[in-house]
This record gives structure tokens, sequence and C-alpha cells, in this order.
């Protein structure tokens, strides 16, 4: 067999692609980031009849040019020559619109193979393809899978490995122009696209330049069409003087062409086409309606919240027992052994005691991760966009800016990625902004131990109100923003509306283990090294090792920097150290609690039994709690984050301006409901 | 007419689009052409609608349904 086939996935949004690149993946993914560009890059392997094939998962896009960065990083991998061939995913259930991307994608010049994704989908309308005239239209195999059911999957490996040389099949072309053709070339022989004559007399020309100047270019075609379009990114690869020959822009007239070309393709190959999907448009007439569009976002929020808290600390339960078993084991067995009593302390009050009272979230993570996933996977998030938008444009965002916002209950850095899908920088940097204050499920450790202190059977509702009141600034901030920078007409709010179908069991356990293993790798790295320097910190002294953590380093940072937080309730060395250590990743605060008051295993009952007594002899009660969860909801961002931003935003001074800008509402916040609460 | 102006569950012929030629370039690609036939499925808010052309839907902000000129058509494809 030959060495191994790199394999380039590619679709429009929606069309099926994830799914069909895990069915051959699984979870083996290696996940990474395009080089200098904050766009995801997945790979995986698949093996058929003994050949290795790599598989490269593209952005998902609508098409080739290079107006957004996933078009731009998805147009430079395939013609790199990291790419053998290109597997096109369309939704078989859209073909019109698919096809689009498809004409752009035979026009790069390298092998393409059409994957008709979802006839499961196709035959359950009772549509039909016809698919053998489909290839003959188009010169390319067209393979009928579905991802969801796992067929055809074997197929088109197949195809993939035998059509890697093919740049072009056989001379196939039916696009028949309304007026016959008088083109001194039978372009109709070599291309599938093949354009009017006057635009096709320009590209020859312009083809003619290429060839004289940049004769090593692979595809002439492709670049001369790209000129056509005024394309900026090859304009300023290849510049080139055109002035002679192109007059104008092309690029509405070789949309218009293409399109063309699609009507007269779905015409010949599409049967039965009228049956629409009756089944989403009846549900969207509830949850985009007028009236219950918002009432059943709220609930299904409120529900995901729910569950979240109710089946998740149930769960929890279980976990803390485990944890206290396994600590007392490790005490004992540590013990046994005759450890020095510092290495035991070490060991128990600072890395089991920190990382394993993370771990014990684990379900209210899961669970968090699950919803968010299966809301995305239904297709009901971009509705989210769609019932958001009135409320959004009043704070001069589209909305589409909400999907971030909802994304950022999971994890502030994805969802500050998921903002590059704003077209305008000026609402990507809003959105970044406002994004840190949506509740992340970091906090969430935070809010369930203090509140279980504090508020006793009221504990749900204040952790939901802290979910609440991150919406309320988030929504605040970004309204005080627009009345200056007074900028409103620019958000257009565009997004598809995908079909609804129920949830692919394997996407969703791929999406929600991803990212349960970021906070298991979480756990083992950046808490347990945070949990390691407390422990230090608070262990050593300019006395070297201290039994008495008040005459540590740590106590010595806190003390001097308790000025700040005392007029918001929190001050307290201990805890202005745990929120400082909380920068780190926000677990972290719950994490240096158990280490500041020596405490071990602080999530388990008896833990916050203890802390509680604790905290109150000190004269920390609810009000001061709740302050410092209002605090920890809106202060400085978790490291990740605040490198997203700087990554997003491309500036350390902006950056540094937002980190700024969100400790002081977090401290004004926080000290207007400090001393509201001292008032009640 | 335009767009914004459209009845729930009726479909246009768009004449023309008149937006910055960028998000033009954008619908245009997403195959909201000239001629290009569009169903309006919820037009019942002030702000944003949904309509459908080449087989998918899509959510419209108002500041793009202000700016698509459209023509009825009759149920059989036939302008009016």
């Amino acid at each position: 067999m030959a060495g191994t086939i790199n394999v380039a996935f590619i679709g429009n949004p929606n069309c099926g692609k994830t799914t069909l690149f895990n069915a051959y993946t699984g979870a083996n993914l290696k996940v990474a980031n395009w080089p200098g560009v904050t766009v995801e890059k997945k790979e995986g392997h698949a093996t058929y009849q003994g050949q290795d094939f790599r598989l490269i998962d593209l952005p998902g896009i609508y098409s080739l040019t290079s107006y957004t960065m996933e078009e731009t990083v998805s147009r430079e991998c395939i013609l790199s020559d990291d790419v053998d061939i290109i597997v096109d995913v369309v939704d078989a259930s859209c073909l019109e619109r698919n096809l689009y991307l498809t004409l752009q994608l035979i026009e790069l010049g390298k092998p393409v193979v059409l994957a008709l994704n979802m006839m499961d989908i196709v035959e359950e309308r009772g549509m039909e393809i016809d698919l053998h005239r489909l290839p003959e239209m188009l010169g390319i195999p067209a393979i009928p899978v579905s991802a969801r059911k796992k067929t055809g999957l074997s197929i088109l490996l197949h195809a993939v490995a035998h059509h890697k040389d093919h740049a072009s099949q056989s001379p196939f072309i039916h696009h028949h122009h309304k007026e016959h053709s008088s083109h001194r070339h039978d372009h109709h022989q070599e291309y599938a696209m093949v354009y009017r004559d006057d635009i096709e007399d320009k590209i020859d020309q312009v083809m003619e330049q290429i060839r004289s100047r940049y004769p090593d270019i692979p595809n002439k075609r492709w670049h001369a069409i790209k000129y056509l379009e005024g394309d900026k990114n090859v304009n300023e690869k290849y510049p080139l003087d055109l002035s002679g020959i192109l007059d104008r822009d092309y690029e509405k007239e070789i949309i218009n062409e293409k399109y063309d070309f699609i009507e007269e393709i779905i015409a010949e190959v599409l049967v039965n086409k009228s049956k629409n999907a009756a089944r989403t448009d009846h549900i969207d007439r509830y949850l985009t309606g007028k009236w219950l569009g918002l009432p059943i976002f709220l609930a299904i929020m409120a529900l995901v919240f729910f569950l979240t808290f109710t089946v998740g600390d149930f769960l929890k339960g279980y976990f803390e027992i485990g944890l206290d078993a396994f600590s007392s084991l490790v005490s004992s067995g540590l013990a046994g052994v005759h450890t020095s009593p510092m290495l035991t302390s070490l060991i128990v009050d600072g890395i089991i005691s920190g990382v394993g009272g993370i771990l014990t979230f684990l379900p209210n993570i899961f669970i968090l991760f699950l919803a968010l996933a299966i809301l995305e996977d239904s297709g009901y998030m971009s509705r989210v966009a769609f019932v958001m938008d009135d409320i959004m444009s009043g704070l001069g965002l589209s909305g589409r800016a909400f999907i971030p916002l909802l994304l950022g209950f999971g994890c502030s850095v994805p969802a500050i990625m998921a903002s590059r899908a704003l077209e305008h920088r000026k609402d990507r940097l809003k959105t970044i902004l406002i994004t840190p204050f949506m509740s992340c499920s970091a906090r969430l450790p935070i809010y369930v131990l203090f509140s279980s202190m504090f508020f006793g059977e009221n504990a749900m509702l204040v952790c939901y109100s802290m979910y609440l009141l991150g919406i309320v600034v988030a929504i605040v901030c970004a309204f005080l923003i627009s009345r200056f920078d007074g900028s409103r007409a620019e958000h257009a709010l565009l997004i598809e509306l995908p079909e609804y179908k129920s949830p692919n069991a394997r996407t969703i356990a791929i999406y929600v283990w991803e990212k349960i293993k970021d906070y298991l790798t979480k756990a083992g790295t950046v808490i347990f090294i945070a949990s390691v320097i407390m422990w230090v910190l608070l262990n050593f002294g300019p006395a070297g090792y201290v039994t008495d953590i008040s005459a540590s380093f740590g106590a010595w940072i806190g003390k001097a920097i308790v000025p700040v937080f005392r007029p918001l309730g929190l001050g307290y060395w201990q805890i202005v150290v745990a929120l400082i250590a909380g920068i780190a990743a926000k677990e972290v605060v719950v994490s240096s609690c158990s280490v500041l008051f020596g405490i071990q295993n602080i999530t388990t009952s008896h833990g916050m039994t203890a802390m509680a007594g604790t905290l109150g002899a000190m004269g920390f009660g609810a009000v001061n709690a709740y302050a410092l969860m209002v605090f920890c909801l809106l202060y400085i961002p978790c490291t990740a984050t605040i490198a997203t931003i700087r990554r997003e935003t491309e500036s350390r001074r902006l950056t540094a301006c937002f980190v700024c800008f969100q400790f002081l509402v977090a401290w004004v916040v926080s000290f207007a409901v400090y001393h509201i609460g001292l008032l009640l | 007419m335009i767009l914004k102006e459209g009845k729930n569950l009726c479909t246009y012929r768009v004449c023309g689009i008149h937006t910055q030629m960028k998000l033009e370039r954008r619908l245009e690609a997403l195959g909201l052409t000239q001629g290009a036939l569009i169903t309006v499925l919820n037009n019942d808010k002030k702000g944003a609608l949904t309509a459908k052309f080449r087989g998918t839907r899509f959510a419209l902000g108002r500041q793009i349904a202000d700016h698509i000129d459209v023509e009825e058509v009759s149920e059989d494809g036939r302008d009016d």
C-alpha cells in the first residue's frame, strides 16, 4: 500500500461534517489551532483495507473567498501540499446551497470526492437524487453516506483512495447557457463550471498574464478567476497589473453564474424537491414565535441549571464520600511508612485537598456541558440568536453575539473564540469584554460551596441569582458601551437555522468528553501547581517552615492587599489570597480556601460545617459570602481566558484594559451588593 | 417593496440588494442572488425575520431585510 493519504474534510456549517469526521476518528483527535490564528484544527486517523488516512477537519464555511479567517485558513490548507484529496461533505437535503462551495472546490484543481450526507433525511422526505447524473454534471464521484447511521463510510474511503490522483474526471460538462457559446476554446470539455463567453475570454487573458509572470503557479484558471473576483489575498501574493484587461470586479457575475449552473443541476438531479421539512417549520412556530420564543428559551435555561444543581449535587455526594475515603487511606498509609509531617501535609492538605476538592464538581460540570452540547447539536442554539436579536439590538449587538454569551456558561475560552463569528471588530471586542461576566462552570464550585455553607435551603436560588446577575451586568455594560460608542447600525444578524434533529449520541459524547478532559487536565496541571504553590506560600515564611499560617508569606501578601477589599466585606487576608490564587483558575478559590483555613476536604458536608464555623468566628456571614460570590463572578478572568482575550484582540493594551475594567466592575458591584445587604 | 414588508409564508423574488459590498457578496454567496426566490417564514417581530431560500432557513436582521428589494410571485412562480 502507498503511504498515508491526507484527506481534508470540508463543508458548510451544519452539514454533518463533524459527525462524519467523528464517525471515522472517534475521540482520537489532535485538536490544535491553525498557525497564527485561533481557528481550531482537528486531525485524526482512519484505516481502510490496510491504507492509512490522515483526516483533517476544516472549519465549516459557505464559500472560499478570503472574507473570513476560516475561509482563508481552509483555502490555504487545501492549496498546500498538506492535502492530497478533498472530501466535500454536503447536506444532501439542502443540496442547492451546498453545491456552491462544491463548485468552488472543484475549481481549486485538487481531487474532490462529494460525500452526500444525510441521505436518510432525503429518503424520509420522499426526495430522490439522481446519483448517476450528479457526478456526470460535476465531473467528480458522489458517494451517498449517513454519518449518523454510519452508512456508506467504507465506500467513501474507497472512493478517496481511488480518486486521490484524479484532479478531474472525464470531460462531463453540461452547463447549458441560454445563448450558444461562441468562445474560441471549448471549455466544456475541460471544466465543470464554465462561465459566459465574455467572462471566459477575460479568464483566458488573465491566464496568459499569469503564465508569463508566474509560470510555476499550479492552478492558473483558479487564480485567474480570483483576479476577476478582485480577491485580496491572491492579489497580494501574486501582484499583477491587469488594468488593460479587467475594467471592473466580476465577483457578482461569477457568483450568479455559479448559481445558474446549480439551478440547472438541481433541476436535473433532484426529484420531489418541493416536499419541505414540515416538522422543523412546525417546531419553529413555537420556539421562534413572537410571544413564546423568549419564555421557552428562559424555561430551557432554567431547566439546564436546575439539572446542573440538583442531579449534579446528588452525584457529587458520592464523589465526596470517595474523596474522604481516599484522603483517610493516604493519611494512614503515609503515617504507616513514617513520612515526615511536612510531606504528609503537602500531599494530604495541599494536593489531595486542592485537586480532589475540584474533582468532586465533575458531575455538575458534566451535566452543564451535556446540556449545552444537546442544545447545539439539536439545532436550537442558532434559534436563540434569532429570539434574542431584538434585545441584543438594543444593546448595540446582533443576536448572534448571544451565542458566545451562552457558551460562556460553559467556559469563557471557547466562548470568546466563538465571538469570531461576528464580522465587525467593534462587535467582537464588545462581546469579548462582556463574555467573562457570564458565569462559567469553573465558578460553580465557589457558588455551591459558599451558598451551601451560608444559605441552607435557599442555596440553589443563590446560585441561580449569580447566573442572572452575570447576565444583567453583561447587558448593562453592553448597553452603556453602545451609548458611548454610538455604533448601532452595523449589527446585522445573518445566521442559518438548521433543521431540528435528534442529537447524535456519539457527537455529544465526544464534545462532552473533550470538555471533561480539559477539566481533568486543568485539575492535574494548573490546579495541582496552584495547590502546591499555595501550600508553599502558606507553610513557609521569612523564618522558614512555619506551623502558624499567619506567619507565612501568603499571610504577608494577603494582609498588604486587604485594605482594597475591606469595603466589600472581604477584608480577610485568607479570602484575599484565595482570590489572587483564583486568577490561575477560578476553581482554585475553593481549593485555596481548603489550604488557607486548614480544613481537609472542604467540599464534604463536615468540611463545610468546619469552614462555616471558622468563618463565622471571624465575623464573615451570609452577606460577606454573597459579596464574595459576586466578586468571584465578575472579577479578573482566569489566565487561560486572559490569554485567549490577548490572542483574539491581538492587543496587550486592550487586554490589560479589559482586565482592569472587569476588576473595577467586580469591585463596584460587590461594594453595592455588600452595603445593600447590610441594610436589609 | 422591501423584504421586511413581506408576509409570512409568501414567496418573493429578489430584485436587488442595497447594502455594504461585503455583506452583499456574502448574501450572494449564500444564494441570495438577484432573481432568487425567498419565502418569508416568520416576520412577526419588529426586528429580525426568518426566511427560506435555496432550500435553507436563515434568520436575517432588520438591517439586512430593510435593504433587500423584492417582488411578490404567485404560486406558480410567475411575477405578480
